[in-house]
């Protein structure tokens, strides 16, 4: 995108992010600086009893912390955000420091959003709805790939209703984010590799999203070269805090990538896989991800080409739409070397449910900006058949 | 003879608009997720001393009624779009889809995204009917 007369965008990136091994020991000074004086810690069981994680981080805020909420799940719940809000209020607390992947960062934005507007989070659904501050979070991922640290998102699942809930909001893109290596050592090689491959997938679809600008396309670049270079290393060497680090700045630059730019096709099918069959968000993503590209690259080719660029393929004499496709080979190559999925089949969607779920993936957010039109559930079922 | 924007006689011939539009009822034919209110938010520049909200009662690819109603009211409706004035005049005039601009953060939206996002073909012909209405647009007055 050059700058055409046409070109108009907005980018509102507020988080501070503090990067560096050791860097939770950082953590006091950011709630001093975020006003926060009781914080409180929102993560999930199996970190605070299989892992050492929360204890680190219940030491490093020593005195001050407020508390302890671990009732988050993998996909976040009303219940689950209404009823750590309400744990937040008991302990007094005054801030939030979610510890974890993307459902504890999600599931504290939603607790910000609890407690400073009231009521519950069924009430606040929709976009650009908040207008005030809302209560102060730092998130400290320990997966490299939601880019939740950095984003307005949040999906919520009302399990009573059976439904999905939707959250857009500049207010609740948290305040900080730390972003040590140290705390993602331990990330078994399949989550860091499907998680890892979120996060390429939040920079391909920015890079070729309709609501793309200079900035998100910046930052997809870049986040794509640190992919492509770090994942197979810090999938092969867990213990690698070099290639740990570059995935969690990839994930959080892909991430700031899509928080103004939106994603497209791959996400739109793999939050329904996700949803119906409780896939994997990265497994599934990285399962769509070349059938996408492929289905893509007669109207993208010129973006897939610099895509490959970053990728570093060799693509010399190759036209735009070879260049696409080529590209889309290099990811599928790259799902073997990680030793993902390559098949919705090997994830137990059953084929017969192939035709609901394109029905489904027409109304999901992300469609609207896929960088070729795909609203339509003909078309995306030609590439749910191609990924099955 | 044009209706000023927004005021209950543009409400009422934009109700016409839409009942003589065979692709709205035919795009909105499964809608029965309740009304709909448009706010358009204050602007004392011009002349617009409050928000001012549009309740489309629509059901089924019918529109029962358009009613100009106050912003509390208007936030009664399950779904509730707000936006400056001039945000609204761009969509009016198709510069501006309003489900892009629901994810541009140019409109706001209470409600469930996942299902305005399902009836973009029925939201685009509730545009183009607005198009038909001859509209005076009040900072053009
Ligand atoms: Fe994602």
């Amino acid at each position: 995108m050059s700058c055409a007369n046409d070109l108009s965008f907005s980018v509102y990136q507020p988080t501070r992010l503090v990067f560096g091994d050791g860097a939770v020991g950082e953590l006091v000074s950011e709630c001093k600086r975020h006003h926060i004086e009781r914080p409180v810690i929102v993560t999930d069981k199996i970190l605070r009893t299989k892992t050492d994680l929360v204890s680190r981080v219940e030491k490093s805020l020593g005195a001050r912390l407020g508390g302890v909420y671990d009732g988050v799940i993998p996909d976040t719940g009303v219940e689950v955000i209404d009823d750590g809000a309400t744990f937040v209020k008991k302990c007094g607390g005054d801030g939030l420091i979610s510890l974890g992947g993307g459902s504890a960062i999600d599931t504290a934005k939603g607790m910000a959003i609890v407690l400073t507007e009231g009521g519950s989070i069924r009430d606040h659904q929709g976009a650009s709805r908040l207008i005030r501050k809302q209560t102060p979070h730092i998130a400290i991922p320990t997966t490299a790939g939601t880019g939740s640290e950095v984003t307005l998102y949040i999906v919520v699942k009302d399990h009573a209703a059976h439904e999905k809930m939707n959250f857009m909001e500049d207010r609740i893109i948290p305040d900080g984010a730390i972003l040590d290596p140290a705390l993602t050592v331990g990330m078994p090689a399949l989550l860091t590799a499907a998680t890892g491959m979120d996060a390429l997938t939040h920079a391909i679809e920015a890079y070729t999203s309709l609501n793309r600008n200079p900035v998100s396309d910046a930052n997809a670049l870049h986040a794509i070269r640190l992919v492509v270079e770090f994942l197979p290393r810090a999938v092969e060497h867990g213990d690698d805090k070099i290639a740990r680090g570059q995935m969690l700045l990839a994930a959080s630059i892909a991430g700031m990538a899509f928080n103004s730019s939106g994603v497209g096709m791959v996400h739109a099918m793999a939050h329904v896989i996700g949803a119906r069959y409780g896939v994997h968000h990265g497994t599934a993503n990285a399962i769509c991800l070349p059938h996408v590209m492929r289905f893509c690259s007669d109207e993208l080719g010129a973006r897939y080409r610099d895509i490959a660029d970053a990728m570093k393929l060799p693509i010399a004499g190759l036209g735009d739409e070879a260049t696409g496709q080529r590209a889309a080979d290099a990811v599928a190559e790259l799902l073997k070397k990680l030793k993902l999925p390559l098949r919705l089949r090997d994830v137990a969607v059953p084929e017969a449910e192939l035709e609901a779920c394109a029905e489904a993936s027409t109304s999901d957010g992300a469609i609207v900006f896929n960088g070729k039109f795909a609203t339509d559930k003909d078309l995306l079922l030609g590439v749910y058949r191609n990924a099955y | 003879m044009s209706f000023t924007f927004p005021s209950a006689e543009w409400a009422t011939d934009y109700k016409r608009k839409l009942d003589e539009n065979p692709a709205y009822r035919e795009a909105a034919a499964a809608w029965t997720f309740g009304p709909i209110a448009l706010v358009i938010k204050g602007d004392a520049a011009i002349g617009l001393a409050e928000d001012v909200g549009l309740f489309l009662d629509i059901d089924r690819g019918v529109c029962r009624d358009i009613k100009v109603v106050s912003r509390s009211d208007a936030d009664k409706a399950p779904f509730c779009i707000a936006g400056e004035y001039s945000r609204w005049k761009s969509v009016i005039r198709k510069e501006l889809d309003p489900i892009k601009a629901m994810m541009q953060k140019k409109l706001e939206l209470k409600g469930q995204m996942t299902t305005i996002v399902k009836y973009v073909n029925a939201s685009r012909e509730l545009v183009e009917s607005a198009t038909r209405v001859p509209t005076q647009f009040l900072d053009e007055k």
